[in-house]
């Protein structure tokens, strides 16, 4: 029973997950650019991003299209079928980061030329995307470590992100009565929220590294549940 | 011998996964494992060896089959798949040299006890080949074979309709009773094979890789049966088509080689016997995961 067989439908798995996994790297790229939009309100920049979008959204297809391929030809079982079912979740959660980055961006424009309403929101939402960054990063060494420590660390790492988010509309409350104020307030409050969203996106990848170890699928926080 | 050496369930693996991950397991993820335990067992295999002219051909099995369950027997040739089966009606003892050491229990009487006549265990534990095996013979008489010696000639027509129904064969032959069974395709031969073996109203069939000679649609057919003839009968199939084992049966074994130190000598050990929903999607050993993720031939 040593002879190894079945070596290219291991190698193609293996490119798969890699591909997969390097959609993440594209999201971080996407972030990167976001913040960096929000922070110079740079328009154009944020227009790329959202353009850019397609090349996420092309790789989540053709990721998606070959892992189906795989099931539908080599019948896989066992561990590889875990991995092949965490891997099409990871796309879907890495095609929504994706698509967060292009709300945010899209709210770039209705900010407006002036000068940020409230410096403090802005620290506190470019803080949260560096977090978040660093959210992106560790999932993806999560999953490829297959390393389930690391990927529950998430959760507290995602921690940060909710807090700073908390802050944003705390500050956005107390933002005053002027209109364009508000309504520059409640523009950065979605953004915040879109960037929040990111970092669940990271901790559900992080619950499917789980699920590929055990073989049990949890959630590592249940909002429905919050004292589990 | 003692049930220490029972093949391990992959339960432990997987609960010890769990825990070092800090998941607690829920009860509505071991479904598969709901009756296990409590179901009604037809064999228990404790200990059992079988050497052939007393060189071992699988050593130390202990596993229980359950009633009305499919259990399928997977492995790499030679690690005695049909070795096995051959135990469970007695067949062994019709090879030269053949010996089985152990216990098994046919609903908990010794089915290698002094009193049991093999030939009457036959008849309550059929068996179904890799290759049919019709006899040359009209398909009436095939079928009519069994109950015919065992002096059931009253309602024999019912009988005889009866096991080609439950063969889902019937509809197929029925105007053509009295042809040589030969004149059967490969699959129609297979199904007539299973209606020769129920029409003696076993309570067990054994099935020797069933499919192998047979295109995908005949293997869809025969499959199809399988999981019909469970609701009367309890079923252990050999099969080298893994996707097959997943299909159909409830419950699989893998059995593979093992070797002594030497690399001189070579037998069948059972390495994991589990609900075949688990074997597939989260075996507990690592041998079975590489073998039925075909990553090791």
């Amino acid at each position: 029973m040593a002879e190894s067989v079945r070596v290219y439908y291991q190698e193609e798995l293996e490119q798969l997950e890699a591909s997969a996994l390097g959609g993440l790297d594209m999201v971080s790229t996407a972030l990167d650019r976001t913040l960096e939009a929000i922070e110079q309100t740079d328009i154009e920049l944020a227009q790329i991003v959202v353009a850019d979008d397609d090349r996420i959204d092309g790789r989540y297809l053709e990721v998606h299209q070959s892992l189906i391929t795989l099931l539908a030809t080599q019948s896989p079982v066992a561990t590889d079928l875990r991995l092949i079912s965490a891997l099409l979740h990871v796309l879907k959660n890495i095609e929504r980061m994706g698509d967060q980055c292009v709300n945010v961006c899209k709210l770039i424009p209705l900010t407006g030329n002036e000068p940020p309403a409230d410096e403090e929101m802005v620290k506190r939402i470019l803080t949260m995307g560096r977090q978040t960054r660093t959210l992106i990063a560790q999932a993806k060494r999560a999953f490829s470590e297959r390393d389930v420590e690391l990927a529950r660390d998430l959760v507290r790492q995602d921690d940060v992100v909710d807090n700073l988010n908390r802050e944003c509309f705390h500050l956005a409350l107390a933002i005053g009565d002027d209109a364009d104020k508000r309504e520059w307030a409640m523009t950065m409050l979605l953004a915040a929220r879109a960037i929040e969203r990111i970092g669940d996106n990271a901790v559900d990848i992080g619950e499917q590294v789980a699920f590929v170890v055990t073989g049990l699928f949890r959630e590592f926080e249940d909002a429905s549940h919050p004292a589990q | 011998m003692a049930h220490d050496d029972r093949a391990r369930t992959g339960r432990d693996t997987r609960e010890e996964a769990a825990a070092r991950a800090g998941i607690a397991v829920r009860p509505e993820e071991f479904r598969h494992q709901r009756d296990s335990g409590r179901r009604e067992r037809v064999f228990e295999l404790k200990g059992v060896d079988v050497l052939y002219s007393g060189v071992t051909a699988v050593k130390g099995v202990s596993m229980d089959i359950h009633h009305k369950d499919v259990t399928a027997l997977i492995g790499p040739s030679g690690c005695g798949k049909s070795t096995l089966l051959r135990c469970f009606n007695r067949m062994n003892d019709l090879i030269p040299g053949a010996e089985v050491r152990g216990e098994i229990l046919y609903h908990g009487e010794d089915l290698y006890g002094p009193a049991v006549d093999p030939v009457q265990a036959r008849k309550l534990i059929g068996m179904v080949f890799q290759k049919p095996n019709p006899f040359p013979k009209s398909i009436y008489d095939n079928v009519a074979f069994g109950p015919r010696i065992l002096g059931r000639k009253d309602g024999l027509d019912e009988t005889v309709e009866k096991a080609l129904r439950g063969a889902a064969l019937w509809d197929e032959v029925k105007d053509r009773l009295k042809d040589n069974a030969f004149g059967l395709s490969g699959g129609q031969q297979q199904r007539l094979c299973i209606a020769r073996c129920i029409a003696v109203q076993p309570d067990t069939i054994l099935m020797d890789e069933p499919c192998s000679a047979l295109d995908p649609i005949s293997t869809g057919k025969i499959e199809d049966l399988m999981i019909e003839l469970k609701e009367r009968f309890s079923i252990v199939i050999v099969t080298h088509n893994m996707q097959q084992a997943a299909r159909v049966s409830d419950r699989t074994a893998f059995l593979m080689v093992e070797l002594d130190a030497d690399e001189q000598n070579r037998w069948g050990r059972l390495v994991e016997y589990d609900e075949t929903e688990k074997i597939f999607t989260n075996p507990g050993d690592k041998r079975t995961e590489d073998y039925v993720s075909g990553k090791v031939g």
